[in-house]
Parts: structure tokens; C-alpha cells; sequence
């Protein structure tokens, strides 16, 4: 599978103006008009959000434009344009960001410590090619270095999970 | 008194054994964010905010503009030694520094690299030394419609004036706004725009956004790329170093225009990045003989560096002056001021002169340790990127998420940087600019409310911005910068398509 440039243009476009439909929609809920004191709460965004939609639709239309003049080309010329995503490129990033969003989700559920090292551990042992016991003291001593700097030297408390408590790291 | 004395007692301020140590250790860190992908100098900036909370203000914009021009010669490190920029602004500086290095000599071009950086500095505070009392006092008859005015300027200058298409500029831009506009109204007390999200309730951080825009966002386009990294060796001979020096007054025209065009991008809100690619772009065009740009010539070194540093540091100006910062890693330091308490603009230099005058001072104590140390320890950071990228990269993961988390303790924020990190993605590889929606999001409720106090000044005319001579040239400046640059641009096209066709 791979992505057009035409396709990640339009996909954009479609999202800030529905971004924009939305604080539209929301600050007529608030009223966007005059009262005694001066402008309604909705006033600003209301009308931020209309001129974000019509910059949302001149980039649609510009798209669309460059799209029909590289089609053209490419019917004339035969070379085909250079695609916005590859495969290759697009299986880097997916497993890129899935191993982010497991780290996320791991942060919320077992702590931030424990997630990082396995986060860190699994990349160096999966991609990096390390051995397993490397890739796990790589990722140890970065979650011990983050605790001292965060939780000794600078007291701030970090996320934690089940998994602490049962060490007693509070 | 004078600014000479009150930059006088700002080094009273400024050195201190506790100050120079945050020096050395803003700029250490500084290296570190610039040379790593992924952490640049916006968001080196917000993962430290959270951690100043300890210090006097006076001692954290110390921090943070160490650590500013710590990654400034960081961004320049990498750019000559692996060809990768470390900060967008020293993108120009691959363009003849990295052929440099590839032929042998890498250390006459990070000589050439950090000294021109360093005289571009120079240059920067001395204008901000001259200027600071003046701007100050000027800015002293601003009222509402004027801020207001100057906010639009801001706005409209980054619209005309930035290199993505306006329409993307100005999609970028209303974005930060409506993001700025989210949760509790500091006007009305109304909660706007959470559509039923308890979590948005206290609005949305924009120290989460940057780091999710810049950090996670440029780690994207990292992987995307795949990139590995082809360095050259990195090793400092003192030897070269003062050789180097030596022949850097031969470029003393070079220098001086790119300093002048810093100082001018600086001040307007055209940033470092622009600066240093109209300036690598004006001495290509002002060189008559010798070796071709692009292959390693010196002043094409000289002339990024100089414009870069010199409009970073000038960026400062009117931050402190006027409450609007003209880059995105000043819209950040603002932000931390105004979380630290205080309100940027003039009467900070009436209120708070130990603040700013000490800021001034440590700008130049800072570039001269910054010069220097990074001299001294170029082959220790340049060994940072031999480390591969599935160790680094998590690691860099990690520390924007934990960085997003302590600004407020909020487990919601770790979301949203994923959001933003995508969404920061997307727009650098559409060319939509980033800098513009920081921007917004930082004076978006400065922005409301002036708009706000005018308009009830006013009973909902427009014409209170131009009711006065300074506030109707502010608005026509502005709408000058809006408009003119697009229309000259298109103007001159269709002028060299006509004999073609």
C-alpha cells in the first residue's frame, strides 16, 4: 500500500475543516454575537473558525489543482509521480508508532518506569539486534537514570503502576 | 539611568558562580538537544520549563537561553559533521559546511561555523542593548487596539513574509488560535470548546503541543527516512582552530549583511531559519569569483551562521518588549515567563530591571562559554549520533512523553502529544509551518483580549484601529507585510513567464 501526496493534501485539508466546523459549531452554542458587556464568549473562536474552514477549502481546491496538472503529466510523460508514502517507508513508521502507542498505554497501565524499560529493551533487542540481556540493561539503566534525575534531584513524581509499590518506590 | 549602566548591573546579575554554572549547563544541554534528532531547541526548551519551577525567574531565562544557544550550536554541529540538521535553522549550513568537512577539513568548518555563530550573537545583543530602553519606552503608549495591532502585524508578517503557501501559513496560524481558546475564558469565565471533555476543562498546554509537535513529529520524519547517519571524523586540532580565526576577517562584508538581515528577521517575526536562508542565499548571489557554492566554500558557512545567531538572539527583543516573540523557541520562553508570573512587555523592564537586564548581560557572558565549550567538546556530542538510532530513538520517545507528563501530572497530556506528534508529522512533510501555530497558541488569549478591550472600547467598530497615527501605521505596516511580499512574488512570476511563452 502506499499514500499519494494528493491523498495526505486532501486527508489534512478535510481535517482542519472539520476542526474548524467544530469551533464554529461550538461557539454558536456560546453565542457569537453583542451583549451589553462587549462580545459574546463564542465572538473569537466563532470567526477564527470560519476563516480556518475557507483556508481549509483553498487548500482542497490547490490540491485538487495539482493533482489534475500531475495526472496530466503523467499521461504525457509516462513517469509516474514519487508517491508521499511508500511501503517501506509506511511499515517504519506504522511499527514505529505501535510500539509509541504500546508505550503509552503501558505508561497509563503499569507506570512510566516499567514501560520504558520494556519500550526501550524491546526496540534494542528487536531492531537494534542487541541480545536480549544487553537490550534489557540498556533499557534498566535508562529508567534508573530517569528516576534519580526526576524523583531524587528534581521531586517530581513520575507515574507509577502495580509494580512499584511491591519494590518500595512510592 | 543609561543602558550602558543598566547592562552594567546586569552583569552584577548575571555572574554569579550559581548563574555561570546554569550557563554551562544550559549550554551542555543545549549541545545535546541540538544534536540529537528529534530534540530541538523548542521543545528542549518546554521538557525544561517544568523543571525551573524551583528557581528564580531570573535564574531560569538564564537556563533557558543558555540551553537556546546551546542547541543553536548543536543544530550547526551536526549540519557540517553528519549533513543533518539539528535544527531547521542550520539547514543552510549543510549546503557548503558538510562538503567542507567531506574534504578533510571539519574542523576549519565548524571553526568558521562557531565563530561566525558567535559574532552573530554578538552583533544580535548589542542591538538589543541599544534598543531594549527605546522599544520599552515605546512600546510604554501601547493600549489595547495598539497590542492588538502589533499581535495582527505578528500574524500577518508570518503570512506574508514565511515561505509556505499563505493558505497553509494561515491554516497553521488560526489552528494555535482555536487550541488557545479551549477551556475556562479568562474574559467571561465561560468554558468554550471542550465538547464534554472533563480533561480539557483547564485548556490545552501548549508546552504539550510543542513537544509533541516538534519532538515526536521530527522523530517521525527521522524514521520515515530511515536515515543513517554518515559522519565524518570529528576530531578538534588547536592548530586549525587559530588558523581558522585568523582568516575569518577576510569575510568581515559577509558577516556584517548577514548580521544586518538577522537583526531584521529577528526583530520582524521572520525567525532564525528564514534569516539564514535569505543570507545564504544573498552571499551566493553578492560572491563574483572563486569556487562554486555548494562545495564548500567558506562564506557560504559564514553567511547562515551569522544571520541564524544574530536573528536568535535579536528574537529576544521583542519578546521582552512587547510581549510577541518572532520565533517558535522564543513563543515557548515567553510562555514560561508568563508561568513563572511575569508579563512580558514594558513594564517588565520598569518592574523587573534585574530580570531583563541580567538576561541581556548573560547573553553575552553565554555565547562566549557556548563558543568555547563547544569547541572543547564537538567529538564527545558528534559521538552522541554513533549511537544507533533503535537505542536513541525509544530513548527520545521516552523523555517527550515523561517531559509532557510533569508539566501538569495529567495522563490525558500523554495523548495529546501523540495526537500532536502526528499531527506535527504531517504538516512538516506538506509544508505546513509549524512555528506560526506555537505562535498563536501563546498569544491567542493576549490576542482575545486585546480584540476584547478594543472592541468595548470601541462598541464594536473597527475603526478603533485606526483611530490614532500610531495605531493606524502599526495596522498598515501590517497589512502591507500581508499583502505585498505574495503580490510582488506573483507579480515578477508572471513577468519572467511572459517572453517564455
Amino acid at each position: 500500500m502506499t499514500v499519494r501526496r494528493f491523498h495526505a493534501e486532501v486527508g489534512t485539508a478535510f481535517a482542519t475543516a472539520g476542526l474548524g466546523i467544530a469551533a464554529v459549531t461550538g461557539a454558536a452554542g456560546l453565542g457569537f454575537g453583542w451583549e451589553e458587556s462587549g462580545p459574546q464568549p463564542g465572538y473569537f473562536p466563532f470567526y477564527v473558525g470560519l476563516i480556518l474552514i475557507g483556508a481549509s477549502l483553498w487548500n482542497l481546491m490547490r490540491a485538487f489543482m495539482k493533482h489534475r496538472a500531475a495526472v496530466l503529466h503523467e499521461r504525457n510523460s509516462g513517469e509516474i509521480e514519487e508517491p508521499f508514502l511508500g511501503r517501506e517507508n509506511l511499515g517504519r513508521i506504522g511499527m514505529f508508532l505501535a510500539a509509541m502507542a504500546g508505550f503509552v498505554i503501558g505508561t497509563l497501565t503499569l507506570g512510566v518506569y516499567v514501560a520504558s524499560t520494556v519500550y526501550i529493551a524491546w526496540s534494542a533487542w528487536r531492531q537494534g539486534g542487541y541480545r536480549l540481556w544487553v537490550a534489557l540493561a540498556i533499557g534498566a539503566g535508562f529508567t534508573i537514570v530517569q528516576y534519580v534525575i526526576f524523583e531524587v534531584i528534581f521531586k517530581i513524581p513520575l507515574l507509577k503502576g502495580p509494580i512499584e509499590p511491591l519494590l518500595g518506590i512510592y | 539611568m543609561g543602558n550602558l549602566d543598566l547592562l552594567m548591573h546586569g552583569f552584577g546579575v548575571a555572574i554569579t558562580p550559581m548563574h555561570l554554572m546554569l550557563m554551562v549547563g544550559g549550554v551542555l544541554m543545549g549541545l545535546v538537544v541540538g544534536v540529537l534528532p528529534g530534540l530541538g531547541a523548542p521543545n528542549g526548551v518546554s521538557l525544561l520549563i517544568p523543571l525551573t519551577f524551583a528557581l528564580d525567574p531570573t535564574s531560569a531565562i538564564i537556563l533557558l537561553s543558555s540551553m537556546y544557544w546551546g542547541a543553536l550550536f548543536g543544530g550547526s554541529t551536526t549540519s557540517i559533521l553528519f549533513n543533518i540538521p539539528g535544527e531547521p535553522s542550520s539547514v543552510a549550513t549543510t549546503f557548503d559546511g558538510y562538503p567542507m568537512a567531506r574534504k578533510g577539513e571539519s574542523t576549519r568548518a565548524l571553526t568558521l561555523a562557531f565563530m561566525s555563530a558567535g559574532v552573530g550573537a554578538l552583533i544580535g545583543v548589542i542591538v538589543i542593548t541599544l534598543l531594549a530602553g527605546w522599544a520599552s519606552n515605546f512600546a510604554l503608549q501601547f493600549g489595547a487596539p495598539e497590542y492588538f495591532a502589533v499581535y495582527f502585524l505578528a500574524f500577518a508578517a508570518f503570512i506574508g513574509m514565511g515561505s509556505a503557501s499563505p493558505a497553509k501559513t494561515l491554516v497553521s496560524l488560526t489552528t494555535g488560535l482555536l487550541l488557545s481558546t479551549v477551556g475556562m475564558d479568562t474574559v467571561t469565565g465561560e468554558i468554550r470548546l471542550t465538547f464534554g471533555l472533563d480533561q480539557l476543562l483547564s485548556g490545552i498546554s501548549f508546552l504539550v503541543v510543542v513537544i509533541g509537535l516538534f519532538g515526536i513529529g521530527e522523530l517521525l520524519s527521522t524514521v520515515q527516512e530511515g536515515l543513517r547517519f554518515r559522519g565524518v571524523g570529528s576530531k578538534i586540532d588547536l592548530r586549525d582552530v587559530l588558523r581558522t580565526i585568523a582568516e575569518l576577517p577576510r569575510y568581515w562584508a559577509t558577516t556584517i549583511r548577514s548580521g544586518l538581515i538577522g537583526i531584521w528577521m529577528g526583530i520582524t517575526p521572520g525567525g532564525p531559519t528564514a534569516a539564514s536562508f535569505m543570507s545564504y542565499g544573498i552571499a551566493r548571489q553578492a560572491s563574483r569569483k572563486g569556487e562554486a557554492f555548494g562545495t564548500g566554500r567558506p562564506e557560504g558557512i559564514v553567511a547562515p551562521e551569522t544571520a541564524d545567531h544574530s536573528a536568535g538572539s535579536c528574537a529576544m527583543l521583542p519578546m521582552l518588549a512587547l510581549g510577541v516573540p518572532s520565533s517558535a523557541t522564543a513563543a515557548v520562553m515567553m510562555g514560561g515567563l508568563m508561568i513563572w508570573g511575569l508579563t512580558p512587555g514594558p513594564m517588565l523592564f520598569a518592574t523587573k530591571p534585574d530580570f531583563v537586564w541580567g538576561l541581556i548581560a548573560s547573553m553575552y557572558v553565554s555565547n562566549l562559554i557556548g563558543v568555547i565549550l563547544v569547541l572543547a567538546t564537538v567529538p564527545m556530542f558528534a559521538a552522541l549520533l554513533r549511537i544507533p538510532f533503535a537505542i536513541i530513538g525509544p530513548m527520545i520517545v521516552v523523555i517527550c512523553f515523561v517531559g509532557a507528563y510533569t508539566v501538569s501530572s495529567a495522563s490525558f497530556d500523554l495523548w495529546l502529544v501523540l495526537l500532536f506528534g502526528l499531527v506535527g508529522y504531517l504538516f512538516t512533510k506538506l509544508g505546513y509551518p509549524l512555528a506560526p501555530l506555537v505562535l498563536a497558541m501563546v498569544l491567542g488569549h493576549k490576542a482575545e483580549n486585546a480584540f476584547h478591550q478594543s472592541m468595548i472600547l470601541s462598541n464594536g467598530s473597527l475603526e478603533i484601529f485606526f483611530s490614532n497615527t500610531l495605531v493606524t501605521s502599526i495596522m498598515l505596516i501590517a497589512l502591507a507585510l500581508l499583502i505585498l511580499p505574495k503580490t510582488l512574488q506573483l507579480g515578477s512570476r508572471l513577468r519572467r513567464k511572459a517572453p517564455v511563452e
